[in-house]
């Protein structure tokens, strides 16, 4: 029995007459990393927006483990268990790398003002034990020695892997990665592409959008094609990337 | 000497009321125009409790902290919603409004009469009656609040309210409820400003709603942008420059008479400079991008 954990329902969006997502129904597997793939504007991100919560659909729905969760504010989204890497990145600049980190665990004691100022001590004590668990995935990412950088120092290459750092704080189960591999040196892309897939087998749903065709070769166990808001085409990568309408319009051969 | 003593007292009330402004404005990103609303509404109820119902002042400082507390959730529970721009013009909103009740709603405020008579401040049966006294008196209290302001800013609630200011949509996609966020730091700083407010109705023992104007909101907001925002200690500092300076200009022999408009000028060249060559303030972090 597939395992399905998120699925989208006849999902539509638009946005001044242009429909950016179009009745999309897809479903997303426990334990297996799926690539979204299609040109630009084909309304990836924006499908990606509409199982994040950052935008609610015109018609249709999204579905976690069964719940409804289109509709619901992103931080709701988030706290069910959905975390996301942006294709923007969008880290938090003025702070250090290991706050950025330490910002993506969950309940945290310290983050409510009146613990913050009464329970002081035991606050402390949770963010010595997270900061050690934050300073684990800064190594793992390679980002070691840069704790105290402030995160727009970095480069956009090392901006995605603090945040992909911050998002395993997160410890969502439901992964979306708005091309996670883009920009990132090709020495770090292979680790990066071995860690998806560990949290594979550790249950995780992995949902990539990815233009790189031999990243989606290597990992992907199942691929959509999306274009101009539609699912177009979708099974296993050398199917997908085989079809020849995709071949065409998509890889140009 | 007690000349002295009045400057520190006014530079320890300024940098309180700036430090208050910080915790929404350079930690969370909200650009507050009420701060001298708040700091009005925590001198007007503190007064209003001690003259007419006759606490002491700790109980009423405690007053002008709920009062404030409730008043300013008020205001930010239908203007957080709002893009930053029209949040900004919603607390312009609230800054009127404040000042045109304190100024005509006679039977209340006494309205531009001001209220006299505030008695002499006891501390646990003290009495605070010098202004050597009073910088005391200020450096206890004030410095009580700003422990928990420090405590709050160096936790990670502080952090919090940084990563909200920096990425609100990175923030919420991890789970951060920022509406929620928000809404706690205008409301908590709001009530650090009620606390300079009392300060100040207790040491000047008079005061009248031309003290808690738009162009004071500003004064504040200038405190904090020359300082630096986003920085612990930046306002403060911005707050003793700022009181220090019209001291600076009559130590030039600056006749009062152009003192005055000459102090505005000097805001304003400062502030134009500053934004040019240095946004982020004298050891700011945030620069109101």
């Amino acid at each position: 029995m597939p395992d399905v954990t998120i699925e989208c329902r006849d999902l539509s969006k638009a946005f001044d007459g242009v429909h950016a997502v179009e009745d999309v129904s897809v479903e997303f597997e426990a334990g297996k990393i799926t690539a979204l793939i299609g040109p630009n504007g084909a309304g990836k991100t924006t499908l990606f927006h509409l199982m994040g919560g950052s935008l609610a659909p015109d018609s249709g729905e999204v579905l976690l483990r069964g719940r409804r969760i289109s509709g619901l504010p992103s931080w709701e989204t988030a706290r069910l268990g959905v975390g996301r890497l942006f294709q923007d990145v969008r880290v938090f600049g003025r702070l250090t790398v290991l706050e950025n980190v330490l910002v993506g665990f969950r309940n945290q004691a310290g983050e409510s003002f009146w613990k913050a100022v009464v329970a002081r001590l035991a606050v402390a004590r949770q963010d010595r034990d997270l900061a050690a668990i934050a300073q684990h995935w800064i190594d793992f990412v390679g980002l070691r020695g840069f704790e105290e950088t402030p995160a727009r120092a970095l480069s956009y290459g090392q901006q995605k892997l603090l945040a992909l750092a911050r998002l395993l704080a997160q410890g969502a189960d439901v992964l979306l990665l708005d091309e996670p591999t883009a920009g990132v040196n090709p020495a770090m892309v292979k680790p990066l592409l071995a860690l998806l897939r560990d949290l594979a087998k550790d249950g995780k749903t992995i949902i990539l959008i990815e233009h790189n065709m031999s990243v989606v070769i290597d990992i992907a166990d199942w691929v959509y094609f999306m274009d101009e808001g539609q699912i177009v085409a979708f099974g296993l990568p050398h199917e997908v990337l085989g079809d020849k309408w995709v071949r065409e319009a998509y890889l140009g051969l | 000497m007690n000349y002295l003593w009045h400057i520190v007292n006014m530079a320890g009330i300024y940098a309180i009321l700036a430090m208050s402004l910080n915790l929404a404005a350079g930690y969370t990103g909200l650009l507050s125009l009420c701060h001298a609303a708040f700091y009005g509404l925590g001198a007007y109820t503190a007064t209003l409790v001690m003259v007419d119902v006759g606490f002491d002042f700790l109980p009423a400082l405690a007053c002008a902290l709920i009062v404030t507390a409730l008043l300013s959730l008020m205001i930010a529970l239908p203007s957080l919603r709002l893009r930053g721009d029209y949040f900004v013009l919603a607390t312009l909103g609230f800054q009127i409004i404040v000042f045109s009740v304190l100024y005509n709603w006679v039977g209340l405020t006494r309205g531009p009469y001001g209220i006299s008579g505030i008695p002499v401040p006891k501390f646990f049966g003290l009495e605070v009656d010098s202004v050597a006294k009073y910088a005391l008196f200020t450096a206890v209290v004030g410095g009580l609040g700003l422990g928990v302001l420090w405590l709050l800013a160096h936790s990670p609630f502080g952090r919090l309210l940084r990563a909200v200011r920096d990425d609100e949509l990175a923030a919420a996609a991890l789970g951060k409820n920022v509406t929620h966020v928000k809404t706690i730091a205008f409301v908590l700083s709001a009530c650090f400003a009620a606390i300079p407010g009392a300060l100040f109705a207790g040491y000047m023992r008079y005061i009248d709603p031309t003290s808690f104007t738009l162009t004071e909101s500003i004064f504040i907001i200038s405190m904090v942008v020359i300082g630096g925002a986003g920085n612990f200690a930046g306002p403060a500092i911005g707050a003793v420059l700022l009181v220090l300076l019209p001291e600076a200009l009559r130590f030039l022999h600056v006749p009062d008479s152009v003192a005055a408009n000459l102090r505005q000028v000097v805001y304003g060249i400062l502030l134009i400079l500053l934004m040019r060559f240095r946004p982020q303030g004298l050891i700011g972090e945030y620069d109101f991008e």
